[in-house]
């Protein structure tokens, strides 16, 4: 595979995105083979629904983790800017001020993991848990246990409705992969992105504003998960405190399946996306299956582990 | 909300200082995210209130976690209340902490979730399983006795899903021309809930009816519904508002009344009442009521304004 | 522990809770709470203090909360089947010592960064917990268990023995072993490793598959607490051992670490949590709480100029 993908000169990461597509059309092949409503029409628009949920908020995490850091603080921002806009939406009767609610606020606290981060310097995995933690305090508080539930449906729009047949939601995930992908590869900033990941010593050497470029990628990171706050609200047609926990895990796994190193300065948000779709597809297909959720945690976890494996063997064997 | 939160806080910080009136009562439930236990603690604050009692509130600050809980145990032993008010986050892993409690003489009332080990007072709660039956009951009178139905699941091992998911199938073995097609677990979470009843609408064309464990599912199973233009009789266990609020816009069929309000109110009651040596009962199973749009006016009610009935009332000697 | 400046910030952070809530809150300052206190700080003692060890070889390990309750789960299933609680101990052990080694196989050899493996071992350890779990009876594991939570050796409670061989354990091998040069080394300087001959791959593993041991060793306490096991009992445990880990200290980055921070570390989250509930704070403060105390440990040792780079 690897000397075939040289032969027609792919670079590095356009191999693993092949590769990781590869792997998603063989669960794809099997699935459709064994469970005959796996291709109906309904069911992929279902699963393009359900990833880009995912991919939404994984989008502005790959940013984070491209730059050298992490953000474990997504699934609470979430919860956070949900409420927060549910509550403007109902107290001023405004879808408008509603989303401006929970975009600010899913900027906002992107800023202060980003502060935290470059001008405190508290390491990103403690400041990022610690966020996490304040974020479900301050939305349990706030909640006292309510949910807020019941939104126009000019607003729901956004998370349920369909334009052209296709869920409204993945439109939305095609404009953000194409701006973002636009961002990171044909601009200077987002070059810097790369190269703050890649070398960070190097990077400031050379004269990237590094601080400012970190502090970027966080405020985006929150800036995505108000984004998909909105798209979640609209959804589900209700805001609860505890709205989004397992979401992080998820984001978190479809950014590694996708390919995005660890380590910073390599992956793409096409990875990510094409990470969200494992992920969706594998848990659409235990459901048509019905096979006991208890097996979910344990496929996920080999998916993850094989995914970075195999890029770390390809890595090896080509010499990277 | 906000005045009664700078209330809290005001009363917090000088609550030390005040010298303890009336009993003191630790109420102890699952989480803060769950709005049914929310509304148990109002019914608890309530009731104390009305019989010159105060009390306090221990919860997990991790949704459900077994060794907070515990931790919280190890203290409220210190501390040493009245009485306490208790729901096990799992009913067989606190028996140890529920010993601790006995051991440590302090009266304790079991409620919600009937743990199985320790001694307690009393247990207040209602059945699920009785709940599972009757409003699974209803549903299938409400299809006519045929048709295809789905049942949504709670958390697998949760002992309130298994008994609203066994009274959900009794429900089903007395009308044997409905078939069951799927049985899932939802989590007790909307979107998953959600997202389970999309993947199931694509096996099966034909859905009649779901029977969801919980309100919160219920919701998720209706968005699904709404999102895929197709139609099918839910409904769900818990009496939330906004369940009725579904119920009202005609979206939900009903729901089991789970009494979480009248749970906190008795149960508190209870413990009151074994504090000043008045008589009480060693169970207070609230009768099974479903609520539809015939008789959902009593729970339609803000909550701020419900207050607990006379102990007499409810529990008949 | 050195001069006063070298102290973590956790320390002064702990002085001042101390003496804050001995005055504020009411049975705070007693002997009955202060070892309630201990006794519940030693579960996260016993994860806490390998993950220091493991941190400072630049590495994690998320999987501690889904193994500890998978370890839970076979001590029970297999002393209830068997009959015998000896060989549920045993048991019990060998799960953690296995997911350990899984871990640092997939580190050490396969080359996955630490983050990455044992979220992958996370899934595992919760999948197999989970349906090892299921339809299987996981408690009234019986009372010689139960002594291991309640009994106490000349007067010293049972958890506080473990936790004080543990430390001694951990303190004798990183300050006197060839294994504890091994692990700051893998820390800052894989290069010395290799050039004193010591074998960089075992020692690594070797790090993970301890941590696995003390795993299945909490196991023990938790399972005797619980009465039995549970597939989702310590959900998240091990995010509050690093931030008790980073609290007390350590970087993440360059190995430089400290037993003792991780010990202050431990308790402070510890002292602060009871302390809250004595106070009767409201539950969704207290989560506030936590998340504030855990970074003003590390904004205070940034203020005080202990650097900490650009940790990933």
């Amino acid at each position: 595979m690897s000397t075939l993908a040289q032969k027609i000169h792919l670079a590095p990461e356009q191999r693993s995105l092949l590769l990781r597509l590869v792997v998603l059309l063989l669960i794809g092949t099997g699935l459709a083979l064994v469970s005959s409503a796996f291709l109906g029409a309904n069911n992929l628009l279902n699963l393009l629904r359900q990833a880009s949920l995912v991919f939404l908020l994984a989008s502005g995490l790959t940013l984070v983790i491209l730059c050298g850091g992490l953000d474990l603080s997504i699934g609470a921002n979430v919860a956070m800017s949900a409420c927060l806009a549910a509550t403007v939406m109902k107290a001023t009767g405004s879808p408008l001020a509603g989303c401006a609610a929970g975009l600010a606020s899913g900027l906002l606290v992107g800023g202060v993991n980003g502060l935290l981060v470059t001008r405190v310097r508290v390491p990103p995995f403690i400041a990022t848990y610690g966020t996490l933690w304040i974020l479900h305090g301050l939305t349990y508080w706030f909640m006292a246990g309510d949910t807020i539930h019941g939104f126009p449906p000019a607003f729901r729009f956004l998370g349920s409705g369909y334009w052209l047949g296709v869920p409204v939601p993945v439109f939305l995930m095609i404009g953000v992969l194409a701006l973002g992908t636009l961002f990171l590869q044909y601009t200077t900033m987002g070059q810097e992105i790369y190269a703050t990941g890649s070398n960070t010593e190097a990077a400031a050497l050379s004269g990237v504003p590094v601080l400012n470029r970190r502090l970027l990628v966080y405020m985006l990171s929150g800036g995505m998960a108000g984004l998909a706050s909105l798209v979640f609200l609209a959804r589900l047609n209700s805001a609860e405190g505890d709205m989004g926990e397992a979401l992080t895990l998820q984001a978190v796994g479809a950014v590694l399946i996708g390919g995005t190193s660890l380590f910073g300065g390599t992956g793409t948000l096409a990875g990510t996306l094409v990470g969200a779709l494992v992920l969706t597809v594998v848990l659409n297909g235990m459901n048509l299956l019905a096979i006991s959720a208890n097996w979910q945690p344990l496929i996920t976890g080999v998916i993850v582990i094989v995914s970075v494996a195999a890029d770390a063997l390809s890595r090896r064997r080509s010499g990277d | 909300m906000k005045l009664k939160i700078l209330a809290g806080i005001a009363a917090l910080i000088l609550a030390p200082l005040a010298s303890a009136q009336g009993e003191r009562i630790a109420v102890f439930t699952k989480n803060q995210t769950n709005p049914f236990f929310q509304v148990l603690r109002m019914g608890a604050d309530s009731a104390a209130k009305q019989m010159g009692a105060t009390t306090t509130h221990l919860i997990p600050t991790k949704p459900d976690s077994i060794p907070e809980q515990m931790s919280l145990i190890d203290d409220v032993v210190i501390k040493k209340p009245s009485a306490i008010v208790f729901t096990p986050v799992d009913i067989k892993a606190m028996v140890p902490g529920i010993q601790k409690i006995n051991a440590a003489g302090i009266p304790v009332v079991n409620v919600n979730d009937r743990a199985e080990g320790g001694k307690f007072v009393a247990f207040v709660g209602s059945s699920d399983h009785a709940l599972g039956v009757v409003t699974g009951r209803y549903l299938l009178q409400a299809l006519g006795g045929k048709g295809n139905v789905i049942i949504i699941e709670g958390v697998k091992g949760s002992g309130a899903s298994a008994e609203r998911v066994r009274g959900f199938q009794d429900a089903l073995k007395e009308f044997p021309q409905v078939k069951l097609l799927a049985s899932q677990p939802g989590n007790f979470q909307r979107l998953q809930a959600l997202q389970v009843m999309e993947n199931l609408m694509q096996t099966h064309a034909q859905i009649d009816g779901v029977m969801a464990a919980n309100d919160s599912m219920a919701s998720g199973v209706i968005e699904a519904l709404e999102g895929a233009n197709r139609k099918a009789q839910v409904i769900g266990i818990n009496g939330t508002k906004e369940a009725v609020d579904a119920i009202k816009a005609g979206k939900l069929l009903a729901t089991g009344d789970y009494n979480g309000y009248l749970q906190g109110c008795i149960s508190t009651m209870a413990a009151i009442r074994e504090l000043r040596k008045l008589p009480v009962p060693k169970e207070v199973i609230f009768p099974p009521t479903v609520v539809h749009k015939g008789n959902y006016q009593p729970l339609d009610v803000p909550l701020e304004s419900r207050s607990c009935p006379k102990w007499e009332e409810v529990v008949k000697s | 522990m050195g001069s006063l400046q070298r102290l973590p910030g956790v320390a002064w952070l702990l002085l001042a809770l101390l003496l804050g809530l001995s005055a504020i809150a009411p049975g705070f300052a007693s002997a009955a709470n202060a070892l309630n206190v201990a006794q519940q700080a030693t579960l996260l003692l016993l994860l806490a203090l390998p993950m220091t060890l493991i941190i400072m070889t630049e590495g994690l390990d998320l999987s501690m909360g889904a193994s500890l309750s998978l370890c839970t789960v076979v001590l029970a299933v297999t002393s209830l089947g068997s009959g015998s609680l000896a060989l549920g101990i045993a048991a019990a052990l060998l799960a953690g010592v296995l997911i350990g080694l899984l871990n640092g196989v997939l580190i050490a050899w396969l080359d996955l960064p630490p983050f990455v493996a044992t979220l992958g071992t996370l899934g595992v350890a919760q999948g197999l917990a989970l349906v090892l779990a299921e339809g299987r009876s996981t408690s009234g594991v019986g009372d010689g268990l139960a002594t291991l939570w309640n009994g106490a050796v000349a007067g010293l409670p049972v958890p506080l023995l473990f936790a004080v061989v543990a430390w001694a354990v951990f303190h004798v091998l990183l300050h006197h072993t060839r294994f504890g040069v091994a692990v700051v080394a893998l820390g800052g300087n894989r290069e010395a490793l290799k050039l004193a001959g010591m074998n960089e791959r075992g020692s690594l593993v070797a790090v993970y598959a301890l941590g696995g041991l003390f795993v299945g060793l909490a196991a023990l306490l938790l399972g005797s607490r619980l009465g039995g096991g549970h597939p989702t009992a310590a959900i998240g445990m091990e995010f509050d051992a690093i931030a008790a880990v980073a609290v007390g200290g350590t970087l993440f980055e360059r190995g430089k670490g400290s037993l003792g921070g991780t010990v202050l570390g431990v308790l402070a989250v510890g002292v602060m949590r009871n302390g809250l509930n004595l106070l009767s704070m409201p539950s969704s403060l207290q989560v506030a709480a936590v998340g504030a105390v855990v970074i003003a440990a590390l904004v205070l040792d940034s203020l005080r100029g202990q650097h900490r780079g650009f940790a990933s």
